[in-house]
C-alpha cells in the first residue's frame, strides 16, 4: 500500500509492529504487522476492523500505553519518547474506569492537573465540561454509582479538560444514550473546526460514515484499506444508507483486497 | 522533555489520592480507631505507690516486689534494701496492675507494649496487608491506561503511590505514638522522649517491606499475591535473619569451628541479601531501651565476631528496598497495558 508519511502530521506510523508474548513467553501474538499510516491535523480519522484487528493496540502505541516491537511513531510531530506532547492529548478508553472512591469533579480536575494545567484553570474547565456532558447535578457524587453511559460521559469530559489538539476516542459511544451521542458528534465537529485531530476507533459504521474524513480498516494487524469512506463504499453511497459501506467492510473483513 | 509542573501535579495528586483510597477501603478508620482507643486507654492510666529509684538520693539497692526474697521484709529492712512496688492502674483505677519496679519503669513497660506490640506489630501488619491491595487496584489496565497517556513519566506514578502510602503510615505512626506519649505523660508526669523514636523506626520497617509489595504488584497486578506474598516474604526474611544469628551463636556455644563453610556462606549470603526484620526489631529494642523488661533476641556483641553490624544491617535492608523500587519502576516502564 502506498502511504505518504508526513512528518508534519498529528500522528505518523511507519512500519509499526507489535507482538505480545503469551504463555511463558514462548509464543507470541502479532497484534500489528508493519502498519504505516499518517493522520493529518484537523482530520477526523476512523479506525475500524473486526475484533482483535489491532485498532486499540495501534492507538495505545501512539499514546505510549503500549510499546511497539518495531517501527517508528511520531506523535504531534515529535517522537513518542517525548512525553510532553501528551499534555495536549485526550484519550477515552474503550471501557473507562476511574478510582471508584472519587467523585466526578475529582476525576476531571485530578486528571486535568496531570496535564500540567494550573489549578484555577482546570477547576473552571472541569465545571464547564461536567455541565456540558450532563453531569452537573452529580458533580460531588461518588462515581461507583454511575452507569456505563455516565462513565463514558465522564471519560469524555476528562479527555477534553486540557483542550487536546489530538483526541483519541476508543469506542466512545458504547453505552451512551441519544443525547450523549449527539454531544459526542458536536464535540468531534468542534475539534475538527478548531483544526484539531480526532482518531475515532469504532464498530459503529454509521458514526464512521457520518463523522470521519478518512478511515483505515485493520485486519489481522495490517491495514486492509485506507482512504475516504466514499472510496470504500463506492459512489452509489446515499445519505443515511449504510448498506454499501457495510457490504464493503464485510468484504474486507472476509479477506477481500482493495 | 516534560516540564516539572505535570510531574509535580501528578505526584501530589497521587499522594492525596492514596489518602482517599485509604479512607474508601476502611484502613484509615481501622488505624484511627486503634490509635484513638490506645490514646483513650492511656488517658486512664495512673501510677501510684513506688517512687522512682536511682534518681537523686534514692538508694541503689532495691528489690522488685515480685522477688521471692521480698517475703521476708524484716530482714530486708535491716539490710537497708528497699522494696520497690506500686500500682499501675487502667480505667481510672478499675484495673490494677502491680508495678514490679519503679513508676518510670512501669510507664516504660507500657510504652514498649504500645510501640512494639500495638504499633510495630499489629499496626504494621494491618497496614502491610491493607495497603498491599492499593497498587494492584491502581494498576488495573482499565484505569491506569488513561494515566499512562498523561505527560508524567511512568516512574512518577509508582513513586507517587509509594510515597503516598508511606505518608499515610507516617501519619498513623505520629498520631499513635505522639498521642499515647502525650496521654501517658499528662497522666503520670513521666515523659520519655526515646519513645518518639518509634515513629521513624516503624516507618523504616514498613517502607522496606512495602517496597517488596510494590514489585509484586507490578509483576502480578494481583491483590491476593501482594497480600500473601508480602506476609510470607516477611516471615522468610525474619527466619533468614534470626536463623543466621542462631546458626553462628550455636556454633560459638558449641565451641566448634564451622564444619560446613559452604552452609555458612549460604546462610550469610541469604542474610545480607534479604531485609532484616529481626535486626530492625533489635534496633527498636535498643533505641527504646527494652532491655530493662524483655530478654534480647540475640547477642549483638557476640555476633560482631561473625560480621554483624547494626549499621550495615540497616543499610543493606534499605538498599534492598531501593533495589526493589528501581526494579519495579524499570518493569513498570516496559510493561504494556
Amino acid at each position: 500500500m502506498d502511504v505518504r508519511l508526513n512528518a508534519r502530521a498529528a500522528a505518523v506510523f511507519s512500519k509499526v509492529s507489535k507482538r505480545f508474548r503469551v504463555g511463558l513467553g514462548t509464543r507470541s501474538i502479532v497484534a500489528l504487522d508493519e502498519v504505516s499510516l499518517s493522520i493529518a491535523w484537523g482530520e477526523v480519522f476512523g479506525l475500524i476492523g473486526p475484533n482483535r484487528a489491532g485498532k486499540t493496540t495501534l492507538v495505545k502505541c501512539l499514546l505510549s500505553i503500549c510499546h511497539p516491537t518495531s517501527g517508528r511513531i511520531m506523535r504531534m510531530e515529535c517522537s513518542i519518547s517525548d512525553r510532553s506532547t501528551l499534555a495536549r492529548v485526550g484519550y477515552v478508553h474503550e471501557n473507562p474506569a476511574f478510582p471508584r472512591y472519587l467523585n466526578a469533579r475529582q476525576v476531571v480536575e485530578g486528571y486535568g492537573r496531570m496535564t500540567g494545567l494550573p489549578r484555577r484553570e482546570v477547576r473552571e474547565r472541569a465545571e464547564e465540561l461536567l455541565h456540558r456532558v450532563g453531569l452537573a447535578d452529580r458533580l460531588n457524587e461518588r462515581i461507583d454509582n454511575f452507569s456505563k453511559g455516565m462513565l463514558q460521559r465522564l471519560a469524555l469530559a476528562q479527555a477534553l479538560v486540557n483542550d487536546p489538539r489530538l483526541l483519541v476516542l476508543d469506542e466512545p459511544a458504547e453505552g451512551m444514550d441519544l443525547p450523549a451521542r449527539r454531544l459526542l458528534d458536536d464535540v468531534i465537529e468542534e475539534r475538527r473546526s478548531a483544526g484539531h485531530t480526532v482518531i475515532l476507533v469504532s464498530h459503529a459504521l454509521a458514526d464512521v460514515r457520518r463523522l470521519c474524513d478518512r478511515i483505515a480498516v485493520l485486519r489481522g494487524g495490517r491495514v486492509a484499506y485506507m482512504g475516504t469512506v466514499a472510496g470504500l463504499a463506492g459512489q452509489d453511497m446515499q445519505e443515511n444508507d449504510d448498506s454499501p459501506l457495510e457490504s464493503a467492510v464485510e468484504a474486507l473483513y472476509a479477506g477481500a483486497q482493495r | 522533555m516534560v516540564t516539572d509542573r505535570p510531574i509535580r501535579s501528578t505526584f501530589a495528586w497521587l499522594v492525596v489520592d492514596t489518602f482517599r483510597q485509604a479512607r474508601a477501603n476502611g484502613i484509615l478508620y481501622v488505624l484511627l480507631a486503634i490509635s484513638v482507643i490506645s490514646i483513650a486507654v492511656c488517658l486512664t492510666v495512673g501510677v501510684s505507690g513506688a517512687e522512682s529509684l536511682n534518681i537523686g538520693g534514692d538508694p541503689d539497692d532495691f528489690l522488685p516486689r515480685i522477688d521471692p526474697q521480698v517475703n521476708d521484709t524484716s530482714k530486708l529492712e535491716q539490710s537497708g534494701v528497699v522494696v520497690a512496688g506500686g500500682t499501675l492502674t487502667l480505667g481510672f483505677g478499675a484495673i490494677e496492675v502491680p508495678v514490679a519496679r519503679t513508676r518510670s519503669g512501669a510507664v516504660h513497660f507500657l510504652q514498649l507494649l504500645l510501640a512494639g506490640g500495638v504499633a510495630d506489630t499489629l499496626g504494621l501488619m494491618l497496614a502491610l496487608i491493607w495497603t498491599a491491595g492499593f497498587l494492584p487496584t491502581f494498576l488495573d489496565p482499565r484505569s491506569i491506561s488513561v494515566l499512562l497517556a498523561k505527560p508524567a513519566p511512568r516512574w512518577v506514578l509508582l513513586a507517587g503511590k509509594y510515597v503516598g502510602v508511606l505518608l499515610f503510615v507516617l501519619c498513623y505512626a505520629v498520631l499513635f505514638v505522639v498521642g499515647t506519649w502525650l496521654a501517658i505523660g499528662a497522666r503520670t508526669g513521666i515523659w520519655t522522649p526515646a519513645y518518639l523514636w518509634a515513629i521513624p523506626l516503624l516507618l523504616l520497617h514498613f517502607s522496606i517491606f512495602f517496597a517488596f509489595s510494590v514489585l509484586l504488584a507490578v509483576a502480578t497486578r494481583s491483590t491476593v499475591v501482594c497480600v500473601l506474598g508480602s506476609l510470607v516474604f516477611w516471615v522468610v526474611a525474619w527466619s533468614m535473619n534470626f536463623g543466621r544469628h542462631a546458626f553462628f551463636s550455636a556454633t560459638d556455644l558449641a565451641g566448634e569451628t564451622l564444619k560446613s563453610p559452604l552452609l555458612a556462606w549460604i546462610v550469610d549470603a541469604g542474610y545480607w541479601i534479604l531485609p532484616k526484620p529481626a535486626d530492625l526489631g533489635a534496633l527498636f529494642y535498643n533505641t527504646l531501651g527494652a532491655g530493662d523488661h524483655f530478654g534480647k533476641l540475640f547477642d549483638a556483641e557476640a555476633l560482631a565476631a561473625h560480621g554483624f553490624s547494626m549499621t550495615l544491617s540497616i543499610a543493606s535492608s534499605v538498599a534492598f528496598a531501593a533495589v526493589m523500587l528501581i526494579a519495579s519502576m524499570r518493569s513498570f516502564g516496559r510493561e504494556d497495558y
